[in-house]
């Protein structure tokens, strides 16, 4: 199964490879130091499990031709559908939410999964009988169906975060195949239109956080803890960081879900701006070879996973730090690469799979 | 699907749009970029600040409260460590679960437990004090179930020990949490122990010490990581009084059952040596928890315990007065040694008689023995020789009337008539009854015993009036002095010697010689003194008729050490019920001098 041509070793992007495994040390170094504290320890290691798991994703998805792969969307599709309704039959609830399947000792986030299907599905959709740059209103109807029903499943877990993600995606995507921006901008008038009706599926939590985006000191001790705390962890490290020792707001747990979605302010408060410098320097290194093989791939449906992988990569990044420093509201996203979990990890290694598959048959 | 056909234009549009998109990416990079400098670089170190107070809690060590010492260094007051059970209302997740589980636990009313923690906000860290004086049961009880009580902690705070119940209730005063108006004064911090009544309120500032704090390192949870410092709390001051604890417990023992007042004072210098008021409150009752209905009782004790009688009761003089209407007469010449009467037991003023306290009368009475038997007839002669203006001008000066500037507050000054040439209260004008009654000390005239100590200190130092002194000197645990206080003197009542001396043998001759204080004879230490029984206005039909019974006294009679002064409420007669209680206290005071007599008279 695992017979790569030779030629395509040759095309392996090292640049990609190294940046996104710088991210993942670094990631693992902040965990570590998270374990100095107390409870927390072991985190580290199960990552590194999650690493070498999605190591082997990464390799699984390489060795097929991303060809193939799309090919099989719309089979993935429907699995993926099946495994986010699984959810809500099988799934165990954490904190408030059912996002979780559990097989065996695993446990298993079907909504991380369908992000790379999402993608597959994309290039299948666009491509599928006519060049994608003369998709029709018909082929756009289409697509926004095949979004709405996952997003909409996503949602009710809710996962607002995953699903918000799914968006950007879309988006670059469109543009990237020559959608009008008129179009685009109409669909996205559409969704502000289809707002309030959003509003109304939030749950009181969630529009809770929304508020508190708009005034964190609103309520400093319950759904603005996070933020403030956060913004306390990142600002308190100052220009070079306090170091693994002294990065006391994170260690002594004042910042929730710190080995989660808001790893990057353990990983401020520990390297200062000094080492975000460094750490964004990696993701753009990621994002920017991304956008590269995008770019000097000929095939459709190559550019298309291309250009979504490095979208999905872009939106999360942002969204999350922007949502870490403040800038954004608070929605469970988690730090591609760098947030404790194995369904992202392995995850994010799958659509890094798809990239590099792309990347290693460019040429042919 | 064949792609080489592509071309050129449709690559390059597709190269343009996704160029702008990683443009858009960029500049989102950029905006981020720039966020993390502001937070970082600009804001960094004022939310370095923000951290520092996140994880860094200070939790109060209470200062020990300064020890209170008699004049030979014994303590008259001690602490031991108590536990006292807080509250730290941000650590608890789940307040009506934690509450409700302690509320069942201790058996404290759920009520009590809600208005503890409404005083403060909800998110606070300090410890809200609820209970103080758990006992070691209690504590067990909380810390086993410590993982189920998240925010309850029992905090060790040392506490007031008395060596009886009720040992100088009056003069020590009470310690208890500030109440709500003493707050507002802004001096205090919500639970804090300050002295409320006595000694520990007049010098609270020096006893409280400063509290000392704990910096503790903490998880987001409230729990101590580790104590980063600790900062010792500076305990209060000690005091040094001028009491005497033996003379104290003396007096206390000696009035045991009466209800009235003791003062002993140094009269070469106003060193009050005891002074006690009965009934006392139990101190240990007071400090501490108290429930509401406790002390309703003792505030609505019919026996007022909560009064210091030595100051805030005012008392008539009766005979002891009579001190004051000879040194007049005898100063001013209005009455000399050799007057003498004869007494048959009345005394006919226009249309009023007169009685002597004895039936029959004293018979042939001069100036001397008229004070030694408290002739009535012959003071009251003599009180209308001397005239009221001279009789009020020399208690005066005796410093009657007038507080006595103790250092403690609430003193009551007491009340001389005919200061103004007139009769108080009423229109009526000022009669040569009202002279009369005067002179035995009767009618209006009101004395405290603090009062009456201070004048008998100046007979028998020759007229000094001290400034009765309860402290000392105040000092820092480190050695250093606080505070001190020498002897004061406030006024001086200027007799010839001889008057002096004619004042001090006739009150000798009250205890020596057969007279009213005999009882108050003690072999070994020459006594003299002056008995009293002061007319009350009854408040009860049980008490009624009952007389307040006086006992005003120094000794040695010529080279005076100590004043001993005992009032009994409703006691009867001072030379039956005052006099033989000031023997006790003497016995105390001159113990060896009296054991050696009794030596020697058995060799």
């Amino acid at each position: 199964m695992l017979r790569v041509d030779r030629r395509l070793l040759k095309n392996v992007d090292w640049p990609l490879l190294g940046a996104a495994f710088a991210i993942i040390l670094l990631g693992l170094m902040c965990l570590s130091s998270l374990g100095l504290g107390r409870g927390g320890s072991g985190l580290a290691w199960r990552q590194l499990m999650w690493v070498g798991l999605g190591v082997m994703a990464l390799l699984a998805v390489v060795t097929f031709d991303y060809r193939s792969l799309v090919r099989a969307a719309p089979a993935l599709y429907l699995l993926g559908l099946a495994l986010l309704v699984t959810v809500f039959v099988l799934g165990r609830t954490v904190s408030g939410a059912r996002r979780w399947i559990h097989l065996g000792p695993l446990t298993f986030q079907p909504a991380e999964l369908f992000k790379v299907i999402f993608i597959l599905t994309l290039a299948w959709a666009l491509t599928w009988r006519r060049a994608p740059q003369q998709t029709s209103r018909g082929t756009l109807g289409w697509i926004i169906a095949l979004i709405a029903v996952p997003f909409a499943l996503v949602v009710r877990q809710p996962d607002l975060g995953t699903a918000l993600v799914l968006l950007p995606v879309l988006g670059a995507v469109l543009l990237g195949v020559g959608v009008r921006l008129r179009i685009l901008g109409a669909l996205a008038a559409a969704g502000v239109a289809l707002m309030p009706l959003a509003w109304l599926a939030l749950k009181p939590y969630q529009r809770d956080r929304l508020f508190v985006y708009l005034d964190p000191f609103r309520d400093p001790l319950g759904t603005a803890y996070n933020v403030i705390q956060a913004k306390i962890a990142i600002g308190s490290g100052q220009l070079l960081g306090k170091g693994i020792s002294g990065a006391t707001q994170s260690r002594l747990a004042f910042l929730p879900e710190r080995h989660t979605d808001f790893i990057f302010a353990v990983f401020a408060e520990t390297w200062g701006f000094v080492g975000c410098l460094v750490l964004i320097l990696a993701y753009g290194v990621l994002i920017v070879r991304g956008f590269e093989i995008a770019v000097g791939t000929r095939e459709a449906r190559g550019r298309i996973i291309a250009l979504g992988v490095t979208a999905l990569f872009a939106a999360q990044t942002l969204i999350n730090l922007g949502m870490v420093t403040g800038l954004l509201p608070v929605v469970g996203i988690p730090l591609p690469l760098m947030s404790y979990g194995g369904s992202s990890m392995v995850a994010s290694f799958m659509a890094l799979g798809l990239l590099l598959s792309v990347r290693m048959r460019q040429f042919q | 699907m064949d792609l080489a056909g592509e071309s050129t234009a449709r690559r390059e549009a597709w190269r343009r749009r996704v160029l702008s998109l990683a443009a858009v990416v960029a500049v989102a990079f950029v905006g981020l970029l720039g966020q993390l400098w502001y937070l970082q670089v600009l804001e960094g170190g004022k939310l370095q600040e923000l951290s520092e107070k996140n994880r860094i809690r200070i939790r109060p060590v209470a200062a020990p409260r300064g020890i209170l010492f008699d004049r030979n260094g014994l303590a008259l007051v001690d602490n031991r460590p108590a536990f006292t059970l807080s509250l730290i209302p941000r650590e608890m997740d789940d307040r009506d679960t934690v509450l409700a589980r302690l509320s069942v636990l201790l058996k404290i009313p759920m009520r009590e437990l809600e208005e503890a923690l409404e005083r403060v906000p909800p998110d606070s860290f300090r410890p809200v004090r609820v209970r103080r004086g758990l006992t070691l049961e209690e504590v067990t009880k909380v810390e086993e179930r410590k993982l189920e009580l998240p925010g309850v902690v029992v905090e060790v705070e040392p506490q007031r020990v008395y060596p009886t119940s009720t040992f100088a209730a009056h003069l020590l005063g009470y310690v208890r949490e500030v109440s709500g108006e003493q707050m507002k004064q802004g001096r205090y911090r919500r639970g804090d122990m300050i002295g409320q009544s006595g000694l520990e309120r007049m010098l609270d500032e020096y006893l409280r010490g400063r509290d000392g704090g704990e910096r503790i390192e903490v998880d987001a949870l409230g729990r101590p990581v580790q104590v980063m410092r600790r900062e010792e709390p500076d305990p209060g001051a000690q005091v040094i009084t001028t009491v005497d604890r033996r003379i104290q417990e003396a007096a206390e023992r000696a009035m045991t059952g009466r209800s009235g007042a003791v003062v002993v004072m140094d009269p070469r210098n106003g060193d009050v040596l005891a002074m006690t008021s009965s009934p006392a409150f139990a101190l240990d009752r007071l400090t501490g928890n108290l429930e509401k209905e406790d002390w309703l009782k003792v505030v609505r004790d019919p026996l007022t315990p909560l009064m210091n009688r030595a100051l805030q009761s005012q008392y008539a003089p009766g005979s002891v007065f009579k001190v004051i209407v000879a040194a007049a007469g005898l100063q001013e010449g209005s009455l000399t040694p050799m007057d003498r009467t004869y007494c048959n037991g009345e005394f006919h003023l226009g249309q009023w008689t007169f009685k002597d306290w004895k039936e029959g009368g004293h018979g042939h009475v001069d100036t001397r023995s008229a004070l030694v038997h408290s002739c009535n007839i012959f003071f009251y002669q003599s009180g209308l020789k001397v005239g009221p203006a001279a009789i009020a001008r020399y208690a005066q000066a005796f410093g009657l009337g007038a507080p006595t500037g103790v250092d403690l507050g609430g003193e009551k000054p007491g009340l001389v008539p005919f200061l103004d040439g007139r009769r108080r209260g009423d229109g009526r004008g000022w009669q040569a009854g009202d002279t009369v009654n005067m002179s035995i000390g009767q009618g209006q005239l009101l004395v405290t015993p603090m009062q009456v100590a201070r004048m008998m200190s100046a007979v028998a130092n020759g007229g000094v009036l001290w400034r009765p002194r309860l402290v000392q000197r105040v000092e820092r645990v480190d050695g250093t002095l606080a505070y001190s206080s020498s002897s004061k003197m406030t006024g001086r009542v200027d007799l010839s010697p001889v008057v002096w001396a004619f004042l001090r043998q006739a009150l000798s001759g009250v205890v020596n010689e057969g007279g009213t204080g005999a009882a108050a004879r003690i072999p070994g230490v020459e006594v003299a003194g002056k008995t009293g029984t002061a007319q009350s206005v009854a408040k009860s039909d049980s008490a009624k008729g009952q007389d307040h019974a006086w006992f005003a006294s120094f000794a040695p009679a010529h080279d005076a050490e100590v004043v001993v002064v005992v009032l009994v409420e409703r006691g009867g007669k001072g030379g039956q019920v005052a006099a033989p209680i000031a023997r006790q206290i003497y016995q105390a005071i001159f113990l060896e001098k009296v054991a050696m007599v009794s030596l020697g008279g058995d060799g």
